[in-house]
């Protein structure tokens, strides 16, 4: 109850600071960031692979956010769900334009040293196999993916995130989970 | 009886949530065992990845550029400072970047280049000298541009201008061509952006059926230079490809609010010729193009079940728009067939899916006439060609069976068919809205 309580407080602070942002106020927009850059850099990073274009492509989504804020309709997505959108299309943007390749071999950094160096090794290794095997998703499948077991996003929002209905996204995902087989079944069959 | 996908996604948010296991899903549904299993397995097997956090010292660093950047351009988004006609007020809003173009094209006046300058920019390419110039008198006409309809016009003009631009460039400035690509993106998205935002729902839908109609011309256009382009023009052909794509789906969802029947005639337009290009592309063994106008197929297929479903919600008869789909369905089966007799091996799953979907599609629209008693002469299973295989007919008429291996014993309703189409109908959203750039 309480941390419905809490949520809900801190989704009317979004609203209000959306509402200042739109009529101008950097402050505002400020606040939004340090509330969610977080979030938008640890998409991005799970994406891109490196520190260096990572930081470059985060501070290109607040920027696109504020330049679009007052286009951003709030019944229509939430704010974070819209912010992972614009960073979508500009790491497909990155790739795309720059001829970037994904980086497939690089592990998410762990910082728990406490684990058994064995478990840690066979836990990023498969995480890293499952990274690059979702990297190979068509660009719509991935972000569907992401959304969902990634950033937790309900279906609602990624539905009108991407504009489609919740039964489509459903079918998206339904597809991308069989196509995800059949990569890590070939990667299987190659090792 | 409900379909894999929907099974699926159930038994993953019980085991996400911990309400549940693969192994009490797999019992709960033990004729999907063989399917279910393996999807569950990889689904669970996607984590969240270790706690990655930027560093402080970026974050300071990146805000502070931030704060930089929008103090920098704040003037733009202040008031006039003092009182203005009505007129005025909406020239002065359009905001400071559009003062400094129309500053630019007074200047190009003044200096003696005049009208003939201007003018001679009018034929300009990206990356050529004068195509600043043609941009400025753009924006230079944008100003004296008032009221969203003349605007949302005004916009697609501009777009249709951009697509000159591309064609121009397909084969000769591979690297100009992604500037005309992100203008053709700006300018429909200003488009359908102004369109959405007209009070008066006639004069908005005459809007939606433009930006519709015009992208549906788009696609076509960005079909036949994605056939000529040099190899390194095409993803940028794909590109905007993408960009008129969505563009056209979305001004089809706005339309269906206001007119569903006229959303669904323009929405068969389009799905027919997307079937014209898989059908074009597979006899030519262009493999991946046909691959991309059957997924474009089968997404339209969908939006054609959601523009029922919107046209349900808002209280309309649906009689005519279900007939529509149901008519065009059966035709598209056949359209499908001989696709499918053509298809390399690899696409030939692609063109399942488009059947697949397309009976699902009928199966809803049968439906929904079965309901009102308008069945009429309309077949109540979509007329699948005799010459696709046996399973793989099974595989189209059972909804949420997914692979030509299915056995009988797993769906348990065989012929079961279009009767089961369920609605995919999710929420309808308009799915405007998501402004960037």
């Amino acid at each position: 109850m309480h941390h419905q309580d809490s949520a809900n407080a801190e989704q009317i602070n979004i609203d209000l600071l959306i509402q200042k942002a739109t009529a101008g106020d950097a402050n505002a927009f400020g606040r939004l960031y340090d509330m969610h850059v977080d979030r938008v850099y640890r998409h991005i990073y799970y994406r891109i692979g490196n520190v260096v274009d990572t930081e470059d492509l985060t501070q290109q989504v607040f920027l696109k956010a504020w330049q679009a804020i007052r286009r951003y309709k709030k019944t229509s997505s939430p704010f974070l769900a819209w912010l992972i959108r614009i960073s979508h299309n500009l790491v497909v943007d990155f790739y795309r334009s720059k001829k970037h390749h994904v980086n497939l071999n690089h592990d998410l950094r762990d910082e728990d040293q406490e684990s058994n160096p064995e478990q840690l090794t066979e836990v990023r290794f498969g995480q890293a196999r499952m990274r690059a095997a979702i990297m190979q998703l068509p660009s719509e499948q991935q972000q569907v993916i992401l959304m969902r077991f990634i950033e937790d996003f309900p279906f609602a929002d990624i539905a009108s995130s991407l504009g489609k209905s919740e039964g489509a996204i459903r079918v998206i995902l339904h597809r991308a989970l069989k196509k995800l087989r059949g990569i890590l079944v070939n990667v299987e069959g190659e090792r | 009886m409900k379909k894999l996908a929907d099974i699926l996604i159930e038994c993953i948010e019980e085991i996400r949530s911990g309400r549940s296991n693969i192994a009490a899903c797999i019992d709960r549904y033990p004729a999907w065992r063989r399917k279910l299993e393996p999807l569950l397995e990889i689904a669970v097997g996607i984590q969240e990845p270790p706690d990655v956090s930027p560093s402080h010292e970026f974050k300071l660093r990146a805000r502070a550029n931030l704060m930089e950047h929008i103090h920098s351009t704040e003037l733009s988004r202040k008031p006039w400072p003092f009182e203005l006609t009505a007129r005025a007020k909406q020239i002065a809003w359009a905001g400071r970047s559009k003062l400094a173009a129309v500053a630019l094209a007074i200047i190009a006046t003044v200096c003696g280049l005049g009208g003939g300058f201007a003018y001679a920019a009018q034929d300009s390419l990206p990356g050529d000298n004068l195509y600043p110039v043609k941009i400025s008198t753009e924006e230079f006409r944008r100003v004296f541009t008032v009221g969203d309809v003349a605007e949302a016009e005004l916009e697609l003009t501009f777009a249709n201008r951009r697509l000159e631009e591309i064609a121009a460039m397909t084969k000769t400035e591979p690297d100009a061509i992604s500037m005309a690509v992100n203008g053709y993106q700006r300018n429909v998205t200003a488009g359908i952006e102004r369109a959405e935002e007209i009070k008066n729902p006639a004069q908005s839908a005459n809007l939606f059926e433009s930006v519709a109609m015009v992208t549906l011309q788009h696609l076509k256009i960005l079909d036949s230079l994605h056939d000529v382009s040099s190899e390194n023009s095409q993803s940028s052909i794909e590109q905007a490809h993408e960009i008129a794509f969505s563009t056209h789906v979305r001004a089809l969802r706005d339309l269906a609010m206001e007119n569903p029947l006229r959303a669904a005639e323009i929405n068969l337009l389009t799905i027919d010729s997307r079937l014209d290009r898989a059908r074009a592309t597979a006899e030519q063994n262009e493999t991946e193009k046909a691959e991309l106008a059957l997924i474009q197929f089968e997404e339209l297929i969908r939006l054609g079940e959601d523009l029922s479903q919107i046209s349900k919600r808002l209280g309309h008869d649906t009689t005519d728009v279900d007939e529509l789909n149901a008519r065009a369905t059966a035709a598209h089966m056949e359209v499908l067939g001989l696709i499918y007799g053509k298809a390399p091996e690899q696409t030939k799953e692609v063109v399942e899916n488009a059947m697949e979907a397309s009976a699902e599609a009928h199966g809803q629209a049968v439906e929904g006439l079965q309901e009102k008693g308008a069945i009429d002469n309309i077949p109540q299973e979509p007329p699948i060609p005799d010459d696709i295989p046996e399973e793989v007919k099974e595989r189209i008429l059972t909804p949420g069976s997914e692979d030509s291996g299915g056995k009988s014993g797993e769906s348990g309703n065989g012929s079961g068919g279009s009767g089961q189409g369920s609605s995919n109908s999710g929420n309808g959203s308009s799915g405007s809205g998501n402004g960037q750039n």
